[in-house]
């Protein structure tokens, strides 16, 4: 892994790093890749994957439309809105 | 506790509740800028069904960023430390003025907080306690639990939140959560041997007092020897990692939350409010677990982890074969004066046995004991004798 992957990582993850924060980063990726990878002295070529320990049922519940929170309530935690909406900078210029 | 409730209800007890925990009438921050003062429109259920048994809420206690740290030391509103400059966990202080304390384990903060003050927490079985309004990390492992001065009192307090929530999809069946209530016997507990070799002295000390006052009540206590539960640490960093990614991407600074001023377009808004709002722990953990599920390490690293998860969990099983629980440390020092970001990940080899397992665990004694899956009952009353 280098620099520039990091930097794929950032723009999608949608945050920044200084460039210490990068070689941070870059060696802690390191220590746990390498830790994983230890993982590969274990055959589990025919073991399932396991992805909640309790098997799930899927709850279901009737199709009916709820009005759980008012627009207004759901602004209230906005950085900023306007009109009953959030408001984002434009996005066409 | 960084925001306390005001009581008139005399005699009822007071629990303090960790800040992931949502509650609609005090903010809830999970020690992050990014949900600085943020109120959220409903309580969790573990706080509806506490105020419904009569209950008092006593405060908001702060926690590391999304939980994901040692001892709460990466909370953007500061860490504690006593006077001698060690860590001090604000969970474990918050037992100074509430009778116990709701905490979400999702990395061990909980278990470590305890072991280190000495003091006693259940981290149930996974999906035995609602985790329907928590700030959701690591939604496949992430629990509930008790800290309180007493077993008897964790007993009680998770009695009180325990049960099945239909508004929690991964929430057990009633009657399998009632099968937890039971106290049978813990007669025979395992000592993974390798996981004693790096306690520090001290620790050490602890580790072998804890099997002492175990021997004297009775309990057997076996040495084996294992390979496999200490796979669990990279299996858990992988897995929680990932989850986390998916879980904190919502954080966007649009629809609640930490908005920075510094934006000229919609990409400008959500780096700089993410970039400025997460710390740095919490910055690595989402980008390892954005690069584990990419197409380049889906397969090697993340399908392998949950292999792993099974392979682990069978282990358990194999050792409860002949095992009623077993005994691993929480941490391997006595005192912490500095961390770096590894630290909490080197620790976690303790504590991510029982993560990735969702089995319950008992701390007391400064030690961890895990047992079967709704063994929960008979590991407080072990730890009640102690």
């Amino acid at each position: 892994m280098d620099a520039l992957l990091m930097q794929r990582l950032e723009q999608l993850n949608r945050v920044a790093l200084t460039e210490e924060e990068r070689s941070d980063t870059l060696a802690f990726f390191e220590k746990r890749f390498a830790d994983m990878k230890t993982c590969d002295s274990v055959d589990t070529e025919n073991t399932e994957r396991m992805v909640h320990v309790f098997p799930l049922e899927n709850v279901l519940r009737a199709d009916e439309k709820k009005k759980i929170f008012s627009r207004e309530d759901l602004l209230k935690g906005a950085p900023e809105h306007t009109d009953g909406y959030w408001q984002v900078p434009r996005l066409l210029e | 506790m960084i925001y306390t409730v005001k009581n008139e209800n005399a005699g009822a007890k007071k629990i303090a509740l960790d800040d992931l925990i949502l509650t609609k009438d005090y903010p809830t921050a999970a020690g992050s800028r990014m949900l600085e003062n943020y109120m959220s429109l409903f309580d969790a259920e573990v706080v509806t069904r506490l105020q419904a048994a009569g209950y008092d809420i006593a405060g908001k206690v702060n926690v590391g960023e999304f939980s994901l740290d040692l001892l709460g030391e990466t909370s953007y509103f500061g860490a504690n430390t006593d006077a001698d400059g060690n860590l001090v966990s604000a969970l474990s202080e918050s037992l100074n003025d509430a009778d116990a304390c709701l905490c979400v384990d999702s990395n061990g903060t909980p278990r470590r907080a305890a072991a280190l003050s000495g003091q006693c927490f259940i981290k149930p079985t996974y999906a035995a306690v609602s985790r329907y309004g928590l700030v959701a990390t690591v939604c496949s492992g992430e629990t509930v639990g008790v800290l309180a001065k007493t077993a008897d009192t964790c007993a009680e307090i998770l009695a009180a939140v325990a049960g099945h929530d239909d508004k929690d999809g991964t929430s057990l069946p009633q009657e399998r959560i009632d099968a937890a209530k039971q106290a049978t016997e813990i007669k025979k507990i395992a000592v993974p041997v390798s996981f004693l070799a790096n306690l520090s002295a001290d620790m050490k000390a602890v580790a072998d007092a804890a099997i002492a006052d175990l021997k004297a009540q009775g309990v057997e206590v076996v040495e084996i020897e294992d390979e496999i539960l200490a796979f669990a640490q990279p299996v858990w960093n992988t897995l929680s990692a990932a989850e986390l990614c998916n879980n904190i991407n919502r954080f966007d600074g649009v629809k609640y939350g930490y908005r920075s001023p510094n934006y000229k377009n919609i990409e400008d808004l959500y780096t700089n409010s993410r970039t400025e709002a997460f710390g740095i722990l919490t910055k690595m953990q989402l980008l390892y677990g954005s690069e584990v599920l990419s197409t380049e390490n889906y397969m090697p690293v993340y399908d392998k982890a949950l292999r792993m998860r099974r392979v682990i969990c069978e282990r358990f099983a194999e050792i409860f074969g002949s095992f009623d629980a077993v005994l691993l440390p929480a941490c391997s020092q006595t005192a912490y004066s500095t961390t770096d970001t590894d630290t909490a990940y080197n620790e976690s080899l303790y504590t991510a046995p029982a993560s990735v397992s969702g089995l319950p665990v008992v701390v007391c004694k400064g030690v961890q004991l895990v047992g079967k899956a709704l063994s929960d009952g008979a590991l407080l009353a072990l730890a009640a004798k102690l």
